[in-house]
């Protein structure tokens, strides 16, 4: 291979087709980068090796085995351990896909840099060069594998499942196989005239309902407490304020619970201390009647989280410049046009990423619903959804992956859920300055 | 002039008022899970309206310890916290750092795609997390939560501490790179001292999820002597039986450490959340 690389360019087409042949083939052959070369082909030789496991897991993918009801059960496949390993698999084949497309890249950017400089680099600098590439793959490779493996594949797995008909009583590996169904389930969950359809939508309906209301009430609520505490000069005013951060900084599995009981329609205090002061004369169903649950899950999430904007705002009124007050002031803005046309506006228009991070948040909000209410009380299609009148839709998902196992159920809401959440994160990702300014 | 005045005190008496009604229905519920835990009995009905007017006893924190597993639920918590947090300050940092200081081939896309797995609660892959876990036998092992917990908070984390790496000046390591610094002494001597406080808010939320989250624990750990914290207390109060005096006693313990901390902290809090929400 003695052959002298025209350094014009004119041999761009040919490494390029070299390195598609082979990962790594272009770099041993022309550009003298042996390491690097001799790396990338380790990596495609390991492949090439694996190709028989990998085809097999594949086609186990795509069929999920068949029933064999002749052999017991310990011995039959499992279409779930199946469906892990193929998008396990799959996942593998298309980091090697990545890699090999790096390497033409790599290759391509090996020949141009010659054709300026005219001369290879040293065989020192080119192993140098790797080692630099080194660091950053090996600060991120621990991350990739666990992100892979624990986040990716689950995810891509519950999308999958949300195609299959992997559900109690008759698909429940490894006594029976699950089977591709297509659209079948979205068609039960949103195709309507079933209990489950009729259950998807009000269940739907309420986690808006509770994610735009629980935001807007804690948001505002917080910042109404705020401007409060800031505008009155009372002295204490810090001692208030360690008195509402308390209900943020006790675990929500605690306060929930505790107010569960609190508010317990026969026995609970806040029923008998009403009752003594003789304001009610009948118990509460607080947590009893749809429409009241629904209303008290807000007012208790209220409690729980306003202490949390209340923060957020004071801390941003502080952190905006105080020119910007000294300013108004010296134009003769009086203290309350101050307060409506700077504080809060200022504040709102700051904190507007928090407020779309907090409706996502409270979209996903189990642990308010699930320590609270459970879900309950009981509606008219709870019978075959297993779904109260407080649920949200993570907290079914929990019902029907734990107690119903439909999985397939779950696993389309998990996407539907998706669905609405993702334009708000990518919007809230928009607003940020690192995207603004393009360093991303 | 007077008349200012007065308007000005009656209303800051009313304001006063208000904020005395508030604090009172904030720690309304908070009330009583202290003095149930001392008051004796078993369930909510046995609670006086009146805090602490039916007798005081000490006994269910007794019971706690001597006839429950509290001690090692609490241990295996502190165990997961503890390894969850050490494990996800090293790897988000220098990951973090590697984000924002080198490029390199799909970054955007890699950035990208943290950023859509942030949105999926981690649960929505509870069954394929469950079906993993048992082939690789992390299944109703603590190492295994451990490593559910660690991959769940990447995403987010990442993004936390790579923005914030991105405000320090690029000069700083650059000098050092000139000296010949390597990059991992880079991000050890030079990165790491600068970014302390977010690496310390990263430790204190990494440190307090595991105490608080259910789902997991629930799904994952099966055995008596694997339980953590929330689930040994949820078993008090479950449809069957209500403990709930035994509930607050376990439940207090775990709350106490979690106040005093928000109360010395809260004033930083509120100043770093500001300062974040200025600089976005």
């Amino acid at each position: 291979m003695a052959q002298i690389l025209p350094a014009n360019g004119s041999a761009g087409e040919k490494i390029k087709l070299t390195s598609l042949l082979f990962m790594g083939l272009a770099h041993i052959l022309y550009l003298k980068e042996y390491l690097k070369g001799i790396l990338f082909a380790a990596i495609e030789i390991v492949f090439i090796c694996f190709c028989p496991a990998i085809v097999r897991k594949i086609i186990a993918l795509i069929t999920l085995g068949s029933p064999q009801l002749d052999i017991p059960v310990k011995m039959r496949s499992n279409s779930i351990f199946m469906l892990i390993d193929g998008i396990l698999v799959l996942s593998l084949v298309v980091l090697f896909i990545v890699a090999y497309v790096l390497s033409v890249q790599s290759a391509e950017k090996s020949y141009k840099r010659y054709c300026v400089l005219k001369h290879f680099p040293s065989q020192k600098a080119s192993i140098e060069s790797i080692s630099g590439t080194g660091f950053p793959i090996a600060g991120l490779a621990p991350i990739i594998v666990l992100l892979l493996i624990f986040v990716v594949v689950p995810l891509v797995f519950s999308v999958a499942v949300a195609f299959t008909n992997y559900s109690a009583p008759d698909h429940i590996p490894p006594a029976k196989t699950v089977d591709w169904v297509g659209l079948a389930n979205f068609k039960d969950l949103i195709g309507g005239g079933s209990n489950w359809s009729h259950g998807f939508g009000r269940i739907a309906l309420w986690t808006l309902v509770w994610a735009f209301l629980s935001t807007f009430t804690c948001y505002f609520g917080g910042l109404i407490i705020a401007v409060m505490l800031r505008e009155s000069k009372i002295k204490i005013a810090p001692f208030f304020r360690i008195i509402y951060i308390l209900p943020y900084a006790v675990p929500v599995v605690i306060t929930m619970l505790v107010w569960q009981n609190l508010l317990n329609g026969t026995f609970g205090t806040v029923n008998r201390t009403l009752m003594a002061f003789g304001l009610i004369s009948k118990p509460i169903p607080w947590l009893g009647s749809p429409l009241l649950a629904q209303a008290t899950c807000i007012i208790i999430n209220l409690w729980a989280g306003f202490g949390y904007f209340m923060l957020l705002a004071m801390g941003t009124m502080t952190a905006v410049s105080n020119d910007l007050y000294e300013a108004a002031k010296i134009d003769g803005a009086s203290p309350r046009q101050i307060l409506t046309s700077i504080t809060v506006p200022l504040v709102m228009y700051q904190t507007m990423p928090q407020i779309i991070m907090s409706f996502t948040h409270n979209i996903n909000n189990f642990g308010i619903i699930f320590f609270l209410t459970g879900g309950n009380p009981a509606t008219a299609d709870s019978t075959t959804t297993m779904a109260g009148a407080t649920d949200i839709l993570v907290t079914w998902i929990y019902k029907l992956t734990i107690t119903l196992l439909k999985y397939n159920y779950a696993s389309v809401i998990a996407v539907l859920i998706f669905v609405v959440i993702a334009p708000f994160a990518i919007l809230s990702f928009r607003s940020t300055k690192s995207y603004k300014e393009g360093t991303v | 002039m007077t008349n200012y005045k007065t308007g000005q005190s009656i209303t800051r008496t009313l304001l006063m008022i208000f904020f005395i009604i508030l604090s009172l229905f904030v720690i309304y519920p908070l009330v009583y899970l202290v003095s149930s835990s001392f008051t004796p009995g078993n369930s909510i009905a046995d609670i006086d309206i009146k805090p602490f007017a039916k007798g005081f006893t000490t006994a269910h924190f007794t019971y706690i310890f001597h006839k429950t597993d509290y001690k090692i639920w609490f241990l295996n918590t502190l165990q997961v916290a503890a390894v969850t947090t050490v494990v996800t300050m090293f790897v988000t940092a220098l990951s973090a750092y590697v984000f924002s200081r080198f490029t390199f081939p799909l970054k955007k896309h890699l950035l990208m795609s943290l950023l859509i797995l942030q949105i999926f609660p981690s649960f929505v892959g509870m069954i394929a997390i469950y079906v993993i876990l048992l082939r690789v036998g992390g299944f109703d092992t603590l190492w295994g939560l451990e490593l559910v917990y660690i991959a769940g908070n990447i995403p987010y984390n990442c993004w936390m501490v790579k923005s914030y790496l991105d405000t320090i000046p690029r000069s700083l390591d650059e000098a050092a790179r000139i000296d010949g610094a390597s990059h991992f002494l880079i991000f050890r001597k030079i990165i790491m001292p600068v970014a302390r406080p977010i690496m310390i808010f990263l430790g204190i939320t990494s440190f307090t999820g595991p105490w608080m989250d259910f789902i997991f624990p629930k799904m994952i750990l099966r055995s008596a002597d694997k339980q953590t914290l929330a689930l040994g207390l949820f078993s008090f109060v479950t449809d069957k039986k209500n403990d709930f005096t035994l509930f607050s006693a376990g439940s207090l313990l775990i709350a106490i450490p979690f106040v005093i901390f928000f109360i010395f902290t809260q004033k930083a809090m509120m100043m770093s959340m500001g300062a974040a929400a200025v600089k976005e």
